[in-house]
């Protein structure tokens, strides 16, 4: 199915399509602009929508898992005030001038002698923005094009193969509610193997903004028009950082370490901001070992409470780690000393190595010596890589510890339990996206 | 291997309480070969401190270690020189990797032994000559699979009177002839000789659906029957509703209940197992099941649902000794079943998988699609 300028189209259409869609989106961006407001207005109307339960019926009949809590995530992220605010934290003083079309003015900097005097600052759209969308996790296509729509621009949307049609329903609705949204967003159903169709919507675009593992984004780069800015959202990895545990009082310890267990297992691992490694600050592996004996039955308990997987899931993954030690046998590859500590639904893997990398997920977290000194020299490793540190940690070593962390590339520090809690304003993997959609303009009187 | 020869030669195939003793001693007397010819599984068992004679009770069993089918798909295990072997044979690798299993003589003898055995039990072999339909592959020069080999195998328990293949070789490759099945079928039934199904579930239930849906009704001349086999995944407990299978088969071609006969093997563990009148898979004495945790990796009771070990010391070719499959299994306490055979029956729940898992975690991606390569 195809979405363009609020219509639905069979996907045979799309050669047709293509090939006005330029003349058509040139048309649009010669002679209109977005209103922002209208579409704040129109996104906190469907919330509202949302909210009264007006589409309970249709979500309820895609059967997905966690639906609720996803839905108390959306509804609080598309408040009217929510998207001002945001707007506000991440394009600070180039918001009002975005949304108004009126000049930057900046009242409290005097501007140094030297400089031009007659200069007017525009922040316009980045222009045609081309979304790239993962298929992991539901509503992640339209959140993508609402972050086009809210800076203004024209947006093509390249739909993940996964996508069962929500993600047209909804932009259609909102097309519904305000109809000068429709000739900003073009919606395709293309598969990623037709790269001809692909190219061609790169070639019209700004901006390509892809989300997704290494092979998306390698194929982006790799047919994209030198000219296009790339801006990628990529997946990532993130770790808990534990240190003076001796120090901290046994009560808030024992809160901390529950909630690091509960944060473990509720995310099965799965996101970004999950905790794959558990690194104390440690020389010796026999602190390792006691560690992984101590918290195997807080993991335990968490485990019991939030079964999410299934006897096939772990069976495999069981399997996997079997045949992984075989095959080192066979080609008799030097084996990583690695002690399991197995628990019901979960595990703890004490390794003697220093690497960040991918547990085997689903509860199974991999336990490691980091201690701080050699902490920029291992991270550095990953570069590209890093999202969240769970910090854990007494409160006197707690500044330095977050200092050290963010020089080494980290770009979300939290407590061990809030790893993966979103906030209202918060950066995406380092970076303000909505900054990255508008472009600034200067322009001499 | 004077055991394992005594073992395949056991009067009674399901007498699984009479020959542990035994039993133990054929799988320390493989273990023991296949320690000293296949240099892989040497280093296997040195790793985990495992020697052949620490098989003294039963129990030990559960330690030695056992090798995933994984390890044949991806290394070729072998403990006698290729030219001893008398057949290689691959698993049907849907997925595009095979395992490679090589039997010699002395194993394909005692195998032999096992389907008399078994055959005989299950009154599978007659002198009065029969049609047969091959639901399955016509024997090709490039298919190796076992699937083919036990499928044409069976068709020699009785003589041949005539063979129609459900699935033909054209132009390079299998294609279904599912309306020449059903002529065979419509054309034997008028005649006076029995006739024999063999092969894949699935297909039988496409031609009676078909046959069903064109209301051509046939009764099948007194002592056809159906046998039904492929490799595991033909087995999974919801595959095709054998209930609704056997109700079609009485009602299309006239064939009772009791004259549909299971029976399945996987190259990794060529052991027939052949369902009982009450259709349960009952382990024989060839070989033993232990179900094992799908955390721990370690033996669960009768009853629990995990992965399916098997064990049997019919192959010395290959250190096929103790197989892990991919699949959830539950044993099953022979009594529950009713049939009067008193070992243990195994129900094969399904294949393990990672599949629809969704995440943005670095690598993960990568990670979870390596099953598609196992």
């Amino acid at each position: 199915m195809i979405l363009y300028k609020g219509q639905l189209y069979e996907t045979s259409c799309q050669g047709e399509l293509l090939r006005q869609m330029e003349r058509n989106i040139n048309d649009t961006r010669s002679n209109r602009r977005l209103d922002i407001s209208k579409v704040i207005e129109a996104v906190d109307c469907i919330r509202q929508k949302l909210e009264a339960g007006d589409y309970d019926e249709k979500l309820a009949s895609l059967g997905m898992e966690g639906m609720e809590e996803q839905l108390k995530a959306v509804i609080a992220m598309t408040d009217r005030r929510a998207l001002e605010y945001r707007l506000s934290v991440e394009l600070g003083e180039l918001k009002d001038p975005l949304i108004t079309g009126q000049p930057l003015v900046r009242m409290n900097e005097p501007k140094p002698e030297g400089s031009l005097s007659n200069i007017e600052t525009q922040i316009l759209p980045l222009g045609t923005l081309f979304h790239i969308a993962a298929g992991n996790r539901e509503g992640l296509p339209v959140y993508s094009v609402l972050e086009g729509l809210l800076t203004g621009n024209v947006n093509i949307l390249k739909l993940p193969q996964a996508d069962q049609g929500l993600s047209i329903e909804i932009i259609r609705t909102l097309v519904e509610v305000e109809p000068s949204i429709a000739e900003f967003v073009y919606v395709f159903d293309t598969p990623s193997s037709d790269l001809d169709a692909m190219r061609s919507m790169a070639a019209m675009s700004d901006g390509i903004v892809v989300w997704g593992g290494e092979e998306a984004v390698a194929a982006v780069r790799r047919f994209a028009p030198v000219g296009a800015q790339i801006i990628e959202w990529g997946h990532k990895l993130s770790f808990a950082y534990l240190s003076g545990l001796s120090g901290i009082k046994e009560e808030r310890l024992n809160e901390e370490l529950q909630a690091l267990a509960e944060h473990i297992v509720s995310t099965r691992q799965l996101l970004c901001s999950s905790c794959q490694v558990i690194y104390l600050d440690q020389e010796e592996m026999e602190e390792i070992y006691a560690f992984c004996r101590r918290f195997l039955p807080y993991l335990e308990r968490a485990a019991a409470r939030f079964p999410a997987k299934t006897p096939g899931m772990q069976a495999e993954l069981s399997l996997r780690r079997y045949c992984d030690t075989l095959n080192k046998i066979i080609l008799e590859e030097s084996i990583e000393e690695q002690r399991v500590f197995s628990g019901k639904n979960c595990s703890l893997t004490a390794c003697s190595d220093r690497e960040l990398e991918l547990s085997d997920m689903f509860g199974n977290c991999l336990v490691k010596r980091l201690p701080k000194r050699e902490m920029m020299q291992v991270l550095r490793r990953n570069k590209g890589y890093l999202q969240t540190a769970g910090l854990l940690c007494p409160e006197t070593i707690r500044h330095e510890l977050t200092a050290l962390l963010a020089d080494c590339g980290l770009v979300r520090i939290t407590t061990v339990g809030r790893m993966s809690e979103t906030f209202l304003g918060e950066a995406h993997d380092g970076d303000y996206a909505l900054r990255r959609y508008v472009r600034v303009v200067d322009v001499e009187n | 291997m004077k055991y394992r020869a005594r073992l395949f030669s056991w009067k009674k195939p399901f007498d699984t309480e009479q020959t542990e003793e035994l039993f133990l001693k054929a799988v320390r007397e493989n273990c023991r070969f296949q320690y000293d010819h296949c240099k892989a599984y040497r280093k296997i068992l040195d790793y985990f401190g495992f020697l052949p004679e620490d098989l003294k009770e039963c129990e030990d069993m559960e330690r030695l270690p056992f090798l995933p089918t994984w390890v044949f798909k991806n290394h070729t295990l072998f403990s006698m020189p290729e030219r001893r072997m008398l057949i290689k044979a691959t698993s049907s690798g849907t997925k595009g990797k095979f395992s490679r299993i090589g039997f010699e003589f002395g194993g394909l003898w005692n195998g032999l032994k096992m389907v008399l055995r078994i055959g005989r039990w299950r009154k599978l072999f007659s002198l009065c000559p029969v049609h047969y339909i091959v639901l399955g592959y016509k024997p090709h020069k490039g298919n190796q699979t076992a699937v083919t080999k036990t499928a044409y195998g069976a068709t020699l328990f009785t003589p041949a009177l005539s063979r129609t293949f459900a699935l033909k070789m054209k132009n390079g490759s299998y294609e279904p002839d599912l309306e020449g099945v059903i002529a065979a079928i419509v054309k034997h039934s008028k005649g006076h000789f029995p006739v024999r199904f063999m092969g894949f579930p699935s297909y039988l239930y496409f031609v009676l659906q078909i046959m069903e849906e064109q209301e051509i009704f046939v009764k099948l001349p007194k002592g056809s029957k159906i046998l039904l086999g492929g490799g595991w995944k033909q087995f999974y407990t919801e595959q095709v509703d054998k209930q609704t299978l056997y109700a079609l088969a009485e009602k299309v071609l006239g064939v009772k209940e009791s004259e549909v006969i299971e029976f399945f093997g996987a190259v990794e563990h060529p052991i027939l197992y052949c369902d009982c009148p009450r259709h349960h898979f009952h382990v024989p004495v060839y070989s033993r099941v232990m179900i094992r945790d799908v955390d721990t990796l370690k033996p669960v009771e009768n009853g629990q649902i995990g992965l399916v070990n098997l064990i049997s010391p019919m192959t010395l070719a290959t250190p096929i000794l103790s197989i892990m499959t991919d699949d959830l299994g539950i044993l099953h306490e022979g009594k529950e079943c009713g049939c009067g055979i008193s070992s243990p029956y195994l129900e094969i729940l399904g294949r393990v998988g990672l599949k629809d898992i969704q995440t943005c975690a670095a690598g993960a991606a990568k990670y979870l699609s390596q099953e598609e390569k196992g």
